[in-house]
């Protein structure tokens, strides 16, 4: 083998960007390993439990951006109690003392105390990046440490995290001489914020691209905003009612007209739907529209506005844009790739729902789609398939029928053969949410079509544990299942336990697993971490291995169990 | 999320409501009744984690989603129309008394010079389409913003209503 001085290989090293890539070039040889080691600089971490963070120093000591995820995704629907974990004290601490030149932090699902935020303030003096996505555990005080002390920021991105707002102005922390900022992101923030601060921090960063205020910010303001910033890309409103006869709103609409930069909105946290048709006049630039968080405006008013959005590629929408609406969306949108329809009435049983029908006319009208999130009240076999044939492209398809276990209303036969259809047509299925009555047979046609599978999530769904066998002896590529409300029990979780040491993780909960299972799995695979959440204070001291387990977490890691499981996490 | 939204309910609502007096820890009870509530209350607590028959009704992990849209959908009902109405005074030609119209609550032009004209009692005319020189029928104008008098009708809806001070009923045979 010709050799290359390592300055050489470090070099050519430095153009891999993929992690694949990376790992590849780690295994030819041990002078490869050792430079490949030294260079890398981005790690994501899928699961903070797989590793510990003196693994991942000793292992990468250059390290310069960080992402990981803590909880699980079911978190997200309140399955996991609060103080699960997921903590990320230890790895900033840690960090403080090898990765002086850190960067970039990326967490999701984790619990980020106003103490941790302090200490990442004071000890990365290059950090530039923090995003943080449904995190909790923090107030504005820890925003307000990352405003005042990181002097080269230039995106501070918080997304639907819990936030305690205090009193404090965190926004009046950034300094004067702060201003280099590209992206900010509050909009997830209940609290006020000082209005006249974020003129004036707008005003001194000219390099803004992306910002999204939260509600507290009134129009006013935004218009102040918008003349201050310019060269805005991506912009989310906050508070967007005005009296549409009111001079203020006539002021309005002229900044905006000519506002021409903006490619992704988003916003509307409150919004007077009759000030919907000022934004007309920059629809035709967007890419990407967000109004799930708009609440109240009425199919007509929706339809009125995407008629002019003729270039979107993300749209995020609540339901009571209604079949009718998905019909125009699916004639104006021609460039739709990606498509989410929250439910506006989650409990209810209301009218503003959409059907097969919507989706339908989607997949008709949008060749290009090939993400979706759907809720809906209802949907068919046929129209599954119709949306097979016509989007073969799909790497994300979530289906949530409303009503659990419901059946295809058409034939009252169960949605086998509809999901069938979508994941033998598409080849390229990465993941994929079922919903609606279940049986068996859709777990075969996962286990035998899904190739590319990397997640199911799967509720209410199947009969008996052959259909999670079919799931886990097929999809070669499956990375996380998840399962809620299930019939399947230790038979399926047994049958191939070295399954889970090539998956980040599995999920049960309300299935039929007992402890006595879980405990054989535990017994059998000691590089996986089987935790079982345990909620009933009735608990007496020696429970019987019959007894069935209410939560299942089991992942694969590298450093045994945790330290930091709670009373009722216990790992077996 | 879910246990602190418990201890919450565990703690407001059926221990509380249920006693008057006396925290039911505090004393020890024979009372069998309290023990039941005790029970209830600790079963509530743990309600949406043993229901795997499904119910209808509000399931905090059943529709599949996040926290934020959730409270979001839940506060909708507060979210109406900011400034639901919007009043202009409306005057007919030679009648000194004049009336007043919620203009949001028309939803174009249509519905504004239908609803005048039950009001008036008189057929309002659409500028362009008739073209009728009579006292018995009439069209409709506006004060803008400038204090202008201008026909309804010529621009947008929406744009109307921006610049829209006040609505008079003029005879045709003046236009």
């Amino acid at each position: 083998m010709t050799y290359f001085p390592e300055e050489v290989l470090e070099h050519i090293f430095d153009f891999l960007s993929s992690h694949l890539d990376r790992n590849a070039v780690s295994l030819v040889c041990k002078s490869w390993f050792r430079v490949e080691r030294w260079s890398r600089r981005r790690v994501f971490i899928g699961n903070c439990y797989a590793v510990s963070p003196e693994r991942l120093i000793a292992r990468f000591p250059r390290v310069r951006a960080l992402t990981l995820k803590g909880k699980p995704h079911f978190a997200d629907f309140n399955l996991v109690p609060h103080d699960w974990g997921g903590f990320v004290s230890p790895w900033i601490e840690a960090m403080t003392k090898s990765y002086p030149g850190l960067e970039e932090l990326r967490l999701k699902r984790m619990v980020v105390s106003d103490d941790s935020l302090e200490l990442l303030s004071r000890s990365f003096p290059n950090f530039k990046s923090l995003v943080l996505v449904s995190c909790e555990g923090f107030t504005t005080d820890g925003l307000a440490a990352i405003a005042a002390n990181c002097k080269h920021l230039l995106e501070l991105d918080l997304q639907e995290n819990e936030v305690d707002d205090s009193r404090g102005q965190w926004l009046s922390c950034f300094p004067d001489s702060c201003t280099s900022l590209v992206s900010l992101n509050f909009a997830c923030l209940k609290g006020e914020v000082n209005l006249v601060a974020l003129e004036r921090l707008v005003a001194r960063c000219p390099n803004l691209r992306s910002l999204r205020l939260n509600r507290s910010v009134n129009l006013d303001t935004l218009r102040k905003i918008l003349m201050q910033a310019p060269q805005l890309v991506d912009l989310g409103t906050g508070s967007y009612v005005h009296h549409p006869n009111s001079e203020a709103y006539v002021k309005l609409i002229n900044v905006v007209k000519s506002y021409k930069s903006v490619r992704s909105l988003s916003g509307f946290l409150e919004v007077a739907p009759r000030c919907l048709p000022s934004i007309y006049p920059i629809c035709l630039n967007l890419t990407s529209l967000n109004l799930s968080y708009a609440p109240g405006i009425q199919s007509t008013q929706l339809i009125k506005l995407i008629h002019h959005c003729r270039n979107l590629q993300r749209l995020w929408i609540l339901d009571c844009i209604g079949d009718k609406g998905l019909g125009v969306v699916a004639s104006s949108c021609k460039e739709l790739q990606e498509l989410r329809v929250f439910p506006s009435d989650p409990h209810g049983v209301g009218n503003a729902a959409v059907t097969e029908e919507g989706l339908v006319a989607i997949s008709m009208g949008c060749p290009k789609l090939h993400s979706l999130l759907y809720f809906c009240q209802q949907m068919t076999n046929a129209a599954l398939i119709t949306v097979a044939k016509n989007c073969p492209n799909f790497t994300r398809f979530r289906l949530c029928i409303l009503d659990p276990k419901k059946p295809d209303p058409v034939t009252l036969q169960p949605l086998d053969e509809g999901f069938g259809a979508i994941v033998q047509s598409c080849k390229g299925l990465r993941r994929l949410s079922l919903s609606g009555l279940l049986t068996d047979r859709v777990f075969l046609y996962i286990g035998v079509y899904a190739e590319q599978l990397e997640m199911l999530s799967v509720a209410f769904a199947g009969e008996g544990d052959k259909g999670m066998l079919y799931v886990l002896n097929g999809c070669k590529n499956l990375r996380k299942l998840e399962i809620m409300d299930g019939p399947f029990g230790d038979v399926a979780l047994l049958m191939d336990v070295g399954k889970y040491e090539t998956m980040r993780s599995l999920w049960m909960s309300s299935c039929e697993v007992t402890l006595g299972g879980c405990k054989a799995l535990a017994s059998k695979m000691p590089m996986i971490n089987v935790e079982i959440i345990n909620e009933n204070d009735q608990m007496e001291e020696n429970p019987d291995d019959g007894m069935k387990v209410e939560k299942l977490y089991l992942y694969r890691t590298l450093d045994g169990s945790r330290r930091d499981a709670p009373d009722f996490v216990w790992t077996l | 999320m879910a246990g602190r939204r418990a201890t919450n309910s565990s703690s407001s609502s059926s221990i509380d409501s249920s006693n008057s007096n006396h925290p039911s820890l505090s004393q020890p009870n024979t009372d069998l009744s309290t023990d039941l509530r005790l029970g209830l209350s600790i079963s509530t607590f743990h309600h949406h984690h043993h229901s795997s028959s499904y119910s209808r009704e509000q399931r905090s992990d059943w529709p599949p989603i996040k926290p934020h849209l959730r409270s979001a959908l839940a506060g909708k009902g507060n979210n109406l129309d900011h400034l639901p109405t919007f009043f202009v005074k409306v005057y007919m030609e030679g009648i000194p008394i004049g009336r007043k119209l919620d203009l949001f609550a028309q939803d174009g032009y249509d519905a504004l010079v239908r609803t005048l004209g039950h009001m008036f009692r008189t057929t309002i005319l659409c500028p362009d389409v008739d073209r009728v020189h009579s006292k018995d029928y009439h069209v409709l104008t506006y004060e803008d913003k400038d204090g202008d008098w201008m026909m309804v009708g010529d621009v947008p809806w929406e744009m109307f209503l921006t610049t829209v001070k006040r609505l008079k009923i003029t005879s045709a045979d003046i236009c």
